[in-house]
């Protein structure tokens, strides 16, 4: 947990302290102002940027899930989207045949998450790298082409309305009720994932991401631990997309494209690997990045007559920011943070350590 | 029999297609999945040349052939030599953004309408006759006819050209190829602008037979299953690959369903990958880093 | 007689992952026409010398920090591979020395000669000439040679090259000592017809010794002992240590080792 740099002076004194998840008092503060911030901002915003909030807070979970997978066990995944969709499918059909609630839906659609996890972690104990990463984007689209088919079939060709969630009898329509429920969906996955990372499956994951024969020769499972980390992926990812179906109220094939996978490993990418801050500030960025190309895009001269291909300019803008991550940042906005911060503590100093 | 003719037409399509994939594999490891937007590019480069010359769809041809090279040696030069040393991953997830921001240019250039090269060429594209009652149209014709001469072209050239030869040995060893004297950086830069050739040509010969639309790029993307099935250092097997994936495509929508026609690619890629990742004729290997 | 010499490394220093120095500052001359023997046990820093001169540390994320290497007058240390190898060195590395699924024949055509197409061709015939065995495998896969094949394919594909200056790492490695003293001999006939200078990265002391004319001795990244072939194999030490034979009466362990550190009083 500790890997930020810190200045001299500071010392843990027992177990429980090194355990803790925030330990001076600096970290206390600012996480306190930021959970206050976060608490008031619903009461201060516009109804669209409450929206953008909830966007980002639904980007967060399907974010750190594929940081677990990905970004810490070191199991590529080209397959997020599929995984969206499915929790999305899962929800949606429940609703329509049998009208489940809320309350049922979101659990059923972790437990398919986590079966199809085990599905795309299969590959996995075979396959490396690129091989695998390929095996996952194959069943992606394999699980895209079953949503169709139950599209086609059962009559929904323009996707399945779903209606609002009910939770102890409120109906989740508001805007800002759903915050709050976004908001602790994110803070709980969060939670979750800082705890499984610091736990024997976190270390397991690492070792695996770090060195597979070192690991295996350790004595670590890593068969277990590597289907272990889809299916917990897959679950919470699944929940993400079961979230995001009644956020919009709709579900259908076509939001759950290769782009969108590619959304969520850009955020991994340009969030910095191997980092829930990572995840985060991924998600954030890349989440409200096309409304900022937008709000400039207007900002521009002569940009009326791209007004109409606004999706082409988000393609073209979002795809030149992606390389420039991986050609000159390939450490991410994690990396540039740490180097920021690497940079005040060790003023006057220049580098850690001697040659 | 027509059932046979589309496979075949539809193998033709995807080795087309693959051998871009594979030459790129072959040489430097990297997976470039912008594939089918370079594919996708190079019909747009015709449109753009048949504009230019309208009279001879020869030279419009031509034209765009040779700006399809430039465009793959500038894709290395540009991008993808930046990326020599880093994990393949990265390299990979390059080329997709690539391949994204491609996407979105191409719709800023041409918008998204469905374009008709062999319109702007006014070239016609009569469906020819054959015998069992089967037809084939001028250009799926052409391109079959294509392929095989593509194919026998990269034969002769990787196994008894000079630098065909470097380029093989660049692929098994970069190493000791930059120890022989071989300069890398134009090996690469010579696979890349070959793929991309072949990618474009196959492009503009899918677009002046069936018109120009953002399918193409899907198309692109369902003939790497036929490389990767065939092994992805292997042309000869990106040639049995494409026939395999093309014959399990075209039986599966003709008795089954042909809502699987997205599918089936992907299908045969999950079966070869348990039953034999590298391939039918790749070679074994487990690499990582550029 | 030129009196430069063609290859000079002087305190050349190589650190690898900006925090291990693998070579502490050592200096080293190869003359025109010699063979050069760099000796010492794994470890010692004698593969990443080879790989200073030859240009292929950046692979390993090692870098040149001190020191120089200069050939021929000009310093050629941090330049990318192929630059050096157009200038005339080439190096028979340990691992990886031959195109594995490329034939005999395409492995000899694969190079990139410095010379004339019509020098090309001499070379390649004379390396059939001095390897009479690979005339007769030409189509025989590289990856399918027996070592003793490969090696001198390996040789042979680096002097296709037509290099100035030939730097061969760990020859003997993995080869039954008739063959390798087969190989030893070829490459001083080689080296008197194309009037070739030779560095000799070796573990087995007893082989580089017995074809060198100078010789360097290295221990964990300093060179422990230098000097002509014939008084180091007289040096007691290295007879010991080196080259396995005990004898003579060692009275303390203060007579052991008695070699020429060479100290660097600034570092």
């Amino acid at each position: 947990m500790s890997r930020m740099p810190r200045a001299s002076g500071y010392f843990r004194t027992d177990y429980a302290q090194d355990l803790a998840l925030m330990q001076t008092r600096l970290e206390r503060v600012s996480v306190a102002l930021f959970a206050l911030g976060l608490l008031i901002f619903p009461f201060l915003a516009s109804p669209f940027q409450l929206d953008l909030a909830c966007q980002v807070f639904l980007a967060a979970v399907g974010s750190l899930s594929l940081m677990l997978l990905t970004g810490y066990a070191g199991q590529v995944s080209l397959g997020h989207a599929g995984l969206l969709a499915a929790g999305a499918f899962t929800a949606g059909i429940l609703f329509r045949e049998v009208s489940a609630p809320f309350w049922i839906t979101l659990p059923a659609a972790a437990v398919v998450g986590a079966l199809l996890g085990v599905v795309f972690g299969l590959p996995s104990l075979r396959l490396r790298g690129l091989y695998l990463a390929v095996s996952t984007l194959a069943l992606h689209f394999v699980v895209v082409y079953l949503g169709g088919e139950y599209e086609t079939k059962r009559g929904f060709s323009t996707g399945i309305v779903i209606d609002p969630p009910v939770l102890f009898g409120f109906s989740l329509v508001d805007g800002r009720a759903w915050y709050f429920v976004l908001l602790a969906a994110a803070a709980v996955t969060l939670l979750v994932s800082l705890n499984l990372l610091r736990s024997r499956t976190g270390r397991a994951w690492q070792a695996i991401r770090a060195h597979e024969t070192v690991a295996e020769a350790l004595g670590i499972g890593i068969a277990g631990y590597k289907l272990l980390a889809f299916v917990i992926s897959s679950a919470i990812t699944a929940v993400a997309g079961a979230l995001f179906a009644y956020y919009r109220g709709f579900v259908s094939v076509e939001a759950f494209s290769l782009f969108l996978t590619i959304q969520y490993v850009a955020m991994i990418i340009i969030g910095g690997m191997g980092s829930l801050l990572g995840a985060l500030l991924g998600a954030v960025f890349v989440t409200l990045f096309p409304y900022w190309i937008e709000s400039t895009l207007f900002l521009l001269p002569g940009a009326q007559r791209y007004a109409g291909e606004v999706f082409a300019v988000n393609y073209a803008a979002f795809g030149l920011v992606m390389i420039l991550f991986l050609v000159f940042e390939p450490l991410g906005l994690t990396g540039i943070w740490r180097r920021i911060q690497s940079y005040f503590l060790l003023w006057p100093f220049r580098h850690r350590g001697s040659r | 029999m027509q059932l046979a003719v589309n496979i075949i037409v539809l193998a033709a399509i995807y080795a087309m297609i693959a051998c871009g994939y594979v030459l790129i594999y072959r040489v430097s490891r990297v997976l470039n999945l912008a594939h089918g937007e370079l594919m996708m590019l190079g019909a747009y480069m015709l449109l753009a040349t048949a504009s230019l010359f309208a009279a001879t769809p020869w030279l419009a041809v031509l034209a765009a052939v040779g700006l399809s090279l430039l465009v793959g040696v500038l894709v290395y030069f540009l991008l993808m030599r930046r990326m020599t040393g880093e994990m393949v991953l990265a390299a990979v997830l390059a080329t997709v953004a690539l391949g994204i921001l491609l996407r979105g240019v191409v719709v800023l250039v041409w918008s998204a309408q469905q374009q008709y090269p062999a319109q702007a060429l006014s070239v016609s594209n009569p469906p020819i006759a054959l015998p069992g009652g089967a037809r084939i149209s001028t250009f799926a014709a052409i391109l079959v006819f294509t392929t095989a001469v593509t194919y026998a072209a990269l034969f002769l050239f990787l196994r008894f050209g000079r630098w065909g030869v470097r380029m093989r040995a660049a692929g098994q060893s970069p190493l000791l190829a930059a120890q022989r004297g071989i300069n890398l950086h134009a090996i690469y830069a010579l696979a890349w602008s070959l793929s991309t050739l072949t990618g474009s040509l196959a492009g503009m010969l899918i677009a002046l037979d069936s018109g120009l639309t953002g399918t193409m790029v899907i198309i692109g993307l369902k003939a790497f299953p036929a490389a990767l099935v065939g092994g992805l250092d292997s042309l000869a097997g990106a040639l049995v690959g494409a026939l395999i994936v093309a014959a399990a495509e075209v039986l599966l929508i003709h008795y089954v369903d042909p809502l699987l026609s997205d599918v089936v690619p992907f299908l045969v890629l999950i079966a070869m990958l348990v039953v034999r990742p590298w391939g039918l004729f790749g070679t074994r290997e487990e690499l990582d880093r550029v | 007689m030129q009196t430069a010499p063609l290859l000079a490394v002087d305190k050349l220093e190589v650190v690898y992952h900006r925090a291990i120095t693998a070579v502490q500052g050592i200096t080293l001359a190869a003359e025109h026409d010699r063979i050069v023997a760099l000796l010492g046990t794994n470890g010692a820093g004698k593969t990443t010398t080879l790989r200073a001169i030859s240009g292929f540390l950046g692979l390993d994320d090692a870098r040149v920090t001190e020191g120089s290497v200069a050939y021929k007058g000009e310093r050629i240390e941090n330049r990318l591979p192929h630059e050096i190898t157009r200038r005339g060195i080439v190096l028979v590395p340990e691992r990886d020395k031959v195109f594995p699924n490329l034939s005999v024949a395409e492995n000899l055509a694969a190079p990139v000669s410095r010379g004339s197409i019509a020098e090309r061709r001499r070379r390649e015939a004379l390396v059939y000439q001095f390897f009479p065995r690979l005339g007769d495998l030409r189509n025989r896969l590289g990856g399918l040679l027996s070592g003793g094949e490969r090696q001198m394919l390996a040789l042979g594909s680096a002097l296709v090259c037509a290099p100035e200056l030939l730097l061969v790492d760990e020859l003997s490695l993995g080869l039954a000592p008739v063959v390798v003293e087969d190989l030893l001999q070829r490459l001083v006939d080689i080296r008197r017809e194309l009037n070739l200078t030779v560095i000799l990265v070796e573990q087995s002391a007893a082989f580089a010794l017995a074809i060198a004319d100078h010789a360097y001795v290295m221990e964990n990244g300093r060179i422990v002992l230098d000097g002509s072939a014939e008084r180091l194999r007289d040096h007691a030490d290295i007879q010991e240590f080196y080259l396995g034979q005990v004898g003579g009466a060692r009275r303390s362990y203060r007579d052991v080792k008695q070699y020429r550190r060479s100290r660097r009083w600034y570092g």
